[in-house]
């Protein structure tokens, strides 16, 4: 029974995700003390260090717009689904990218005696409570999956899920006018999300991650202090500029500021 | 960091409100931990759950199933992780403290 990392990384024109999955796999040595498998199809540089190398063609050539880089770019994403059968692990822990490891937190997930658990709810680091629209998505505000975090056992269930976010992937057209979600762009939470509520029966009680994501956004500024420390700049409700201070595993948005802080780590 | 940014970076003042939600936050997450087969969240809670029940017993765990647990040990158990956590979680938040 082998246990390990997987984490997806194709390049575009202005993200460096390779460079970002090999910043996160040192911190994943250090708190977790699991093997990274990336999932590439970019040629590994020397000083990189992965445990394996899957190299795959990148699906899902979307346009996104993301907020910092006030442009649109590239997003090769559609490769996630295929997490279950890519993953040389039997059990598995996917991370985006841009997830950052920052504590052993992720240890417990491996202890909990599930198939297939994701995050059900995340949280804006700085308190904005619009953030809780992120929870849902379509017209019909159905419970949001994030696919940021997802771990996995080899099993008949979980084999299952990613079969279906494979069917909702290919056939995402239909998916986004049965759920009337808005945005065009494909996204691994509502593939995840309409998969999970299919494969329970509609019932939307699988069981997930018994802890909330914490989310830095585009839209705050992140810097590092610290060996896991952080800095998050952020204007508050009252329209004021407030920080705080991060010591937890977070998902970083803002992918320009969390590419300067591995330039700078580097 | 350009003048404009460093301006307003030595301009913000320290939440510490919402910092001591995401503090709160993160320490849901580490009271958060598996024994017997089963995933549990020490607290107040299921320490008097435990209290109220000797040698043998059966509880829920966070994912509704049932678990054989040994009530005195795992008493100890759940005691020692809400001390263990409580106390990092107090001196996170007498370090947030000084930042006001």
């Amino acid at each position: 029974m082998t246990t390990g990392v997987l984490i997806f990384a194709f390049n575009n024109q202005h993200i460096d995700y390779l460079a970002m999955a090999n910043w996160s796999a040192q911190n994943i040595r250090r708190h977790l003390k699991l093997p990274v498998a990336v999932v590439t199809d970019s040629t590994i540089p020397q000083q990189y260090h992965f445990e394996q190398v899957i190299y795959a063609t990148p699906e899902g050539n979307y346009e996104r717009r993301f907020d910092d880089l006030n442009q649109p770019v590239t997003w090769y994403n559609g490769n996630r689904v295929d997490a279950y059968t890519l993953s040389p692990w039997s059990n598995t822990l996917v991370l985006d990218a841009d997830y950052v490891v920052a504590s052993n937190q992720l240890k417990t997930v491996l202890d909990i005696d599930q198939d297939f658990v994701a995050h059900q709810r995340a949280y804006d680091v700085g308190g904005h409570p619009n953030f809780n629209e992120h929870n849902t998505f379509g017209q019909y505000q159905m419970p949001m999956w994030w696919a940021t975090v997802m771990f996995f056992r080899r099993s008949e269930q979980a084999q299952l899920i990613f079969e279906s976010m494979q069917t909702i992937r290919n056939n995402w057209n239909h998916y986004k006018s049965l759920y009337n979600i808005s945005r065009t762009t494909y996204r691994n939470d509502y593939a995840l999300s309409i998969a999970l509520g299919t494969v329970n029966g509609h019932v939307l009680n699988h069981p997930g991650i018994p802890w909330s994501l914490a989310t830095v956004t585009h839209n705050q500024r992140l810097t590092q202090v610290d060996v896991d420390r952080y800095r998050v700049d952020f204007v508050a409700q009252d329209g004021k500029p407030k920080w705080l201070y991060l010591t937890q595993d977070f998902h970083a948005m803002g992918k320009v500021q969390l590419g300067d802080i591995i330039d700078n780590y580097s | 960091m350009d003048t404009e940014n460093l301006i307003a970076h030595a301009r913000a003042r320290f939440d510490h409100a919402v910092a001591k939600r995401t503090l709160r936050e993160k320490y849901q997450g580490k009271l958060i931990f598996a024994y017997a087969g089963g995933m549990w969240q020490a607290g107040p809670e299921l320490l008097t759950t435990l209290k109220c029940c000797t040698g043998t017993a059966i509880i829920l765990d966070l994912y509704e199933t049932p678990i054989k647990v040994n009530a005195e040990e795992f008493y100890e158990q759940v005691s020692q992780r809400w001390q263990e956590q409580l106390n990092a979680w107090l001196i996170e938040y007498e370090e947030l403290n000084k930042n006001r």
